[in-house]
């Protein structure tokens, strides 16, 4: 225990590491495109147009109601699913300097999910635009978007711990892992409504986290029906198991890393 | 006191990089390493500044290290001279307090004022090792670990860089030092350990170690040539 401390302690020393690198990744990805820091919101928007071309009618929403809703499952998706993604081949690609020099490895996936949730950030601006126009009043619930983020961000982190740790071992993971994530996100409510779904299946989707956290999200904006104790909790533990269980792994790992890198 | 060794499971045969390796080296001293391509050099440096984690024995250092490793390994093209200073410096650990300290020394001795708001990419690779240099040796560290790294810029700045590792000694800093140069190896290092399938062949005095190396070094050559 007081070693798994330890190493927790490290990556806090190398926080300016962390900083840098997350700033890289942010100047990097949109100082040279035109539209620079627009393509943030634009890339969300965009998807938008097409799930509300294709599925709006099918589900017979209003406008402005469809478009709320997709959008939050959108938004709150790319930052779990970039992250991770990211994330899996975050060892691999900073093999020149895990072989070379010594730092806390962990900072690598850890600043992927940390710039992951920067562009979130920066896209609440669109959804927050388009919640404007749709006239939804937002209620005090919105307090508790910090937390759920911070769940989120914890849930995310513990992913991208165990991936990037085994993709160093079987770089299929990062393959395998690509495939899930296309799988995951047709079971995660994001563009259709829960409704819709047949009795059996609406209950395993308790066992999606991702379910949890898209929930409390459109409770935090305007949906406070959805803030149940159920999500909560889930959403709580599924964060917590996914931190302990990628610790363990990026722990017990870390120093057979290099060998294989 | 340093005694450890490392192995790396091959096929069947366990192939041991390092074995029975024991030695120290104490503050104001520097231990040039020598040897063949694939003797353990570059291991036995990632084993002391902790890249590596030995599989048997242990390392003891005490006080910071500074790695003088591959410079370039930090750098990134698409970011300013400005910015990669942050970020290398930050790689090898310092805060943003101690690089905000330490930026205008580092920016001086690299003498690239001129370029630093420039994107790397359109620096020459001299430029980039000068800046690299620059930086690493900054660090203010009890151990110095340097690994091929002294023929970096121009003809000047080489002499530049050399004085500032000895004044490192001088100040009474340890140093390893890995080098295929003898000449280098006779200028900074007290003592040199000659190794050789991951084992130690020699280890003390510069002049003795160095010649015996370079002894065995021609015999090879001339019974090479003999069988050719």
């Amino acid at each position: 225990m007081v070693n798994y401390f330890e190493e927790a302690k490290e990556i806090f020393r190398y926080r300016e590491l962390l900083r840098n690198l997350v700033s890289r990744d942010i100047k990097k990805r949109y100082k040279r495109s035109a539209l620079g820091f627009l393509w943030v919101m634009l890339d969300p928007l965009l998807m938008l147009l097409i799930f509300y071309v294709i599925f709006s009618g099918l589900f017979g929403s209003s406008t402005g109601k469809y478009s709320t809703y997709a959008m939050s499952g959108i938004i709150l998706w790319q930052f779990f699913s970039q992250g991770t993604k990211v994330a899996s081949s975050a060892f691999l690609q900073n093999r020149n300097l895990i072989n070379k020099i010594y730092l806390p490895k962990a900072v690598f996936p850890l600043s992927v999910v940390s710039s992951s949730l920067v562009h979130f950030i920066f896209s609440l601006v669109p959804l927050f635009i388009i919640i404007l126009f749709s006239g939804i009043n937002l209620s005090f619930s919105l307090l508790l978007l910090p937390y759920v983020v911070v769940i989120v961000f914890i849930f995310s982190f513990g992913i991208a711990l165990t991936v990037s740790t085994l993709a160093v071992f079987m770089h299929d993971v990062i393959y395998i892992y690509d495939v899930l994530l296309l799988g995951w996100m047709y079971i995660s409510a994001i563009f259709y409504p829960v409704s819709i779904l047949p009795e059996k299946l609406q209950v395993l989707l308790s066992l999606n986290p991702l379910y949890h956290y898209i929930s409390l999200f459109r409770a935090c904006l305007y949906d406070t029906a959805l803030m149940t104790t159920g999500h909560i909790v889930f959403g709580t533990f599924f964060a917590v198991l996914s931190f302990l269980v990628g610790w363990s792994i990026y722990y017990r790992n870390k120093d057979r890393i290099v060998f294989y890198l | 006191m340093i005694d450890f060794a490392k192995g790396k499971r091959a096929e069947k045969k366990t192939l041991w990089a390092l074995r029975n390796i024991s030695m120290d080296v104490h503050k104001g001293e520097s231990l040039g390493l020598i040897g063949p391509n694939g003797a353990g050099k570059s291991t036995l440096l990632k084993v002391v500044s902790g890249v590596i984690k030995p599989t048997g024995g242990k390392v003891h250092t005490k006080g910071t290290i500074a790695p003088l490793i591959e410079l370039s390994a930090g750098f990134d093209d698409e970011l300013t001279g400005e910015e990669n200073i942050y970020l290398n410096a930050s790689i090898l650990g310092f805060s943003r307090k101690e690089i905000e300290e330490r930026y205008e020394r580092i920016v001086d001795f690299s003498e690239l004022r001129d370029f630093i708001g420039t994107p790397l990419k359109n620096y020459s690779s001299g430029m980039v090792a000068r800046l690299a240099f620059s930086v690493a040796t900054e660090a203010d560290p009890d151990i110095l670990i340097i690994d091929e790294v002294l023929a970096v810029g121009d003809a000047r700045f080489r002499q530049k860089s050399k004085e500032r590792i000895l004044a490192f000694k001088n100040r009474g800093i340890a140093i390893l030092f890995v080098s295929h140069d003898m000449e280098q190896v006779r200028n900074i290092c007290n003592k040199v350990l000659w190794l050789d399938h991951g084992k130690i062949k020699m280890l003390g005095e510069t002049h003795e170690v160095i010649s015996a190396y370079e002894t065995h070094q021609f015999e090879r050559d001339t019974s090479v040539r003999e069988k050719g």
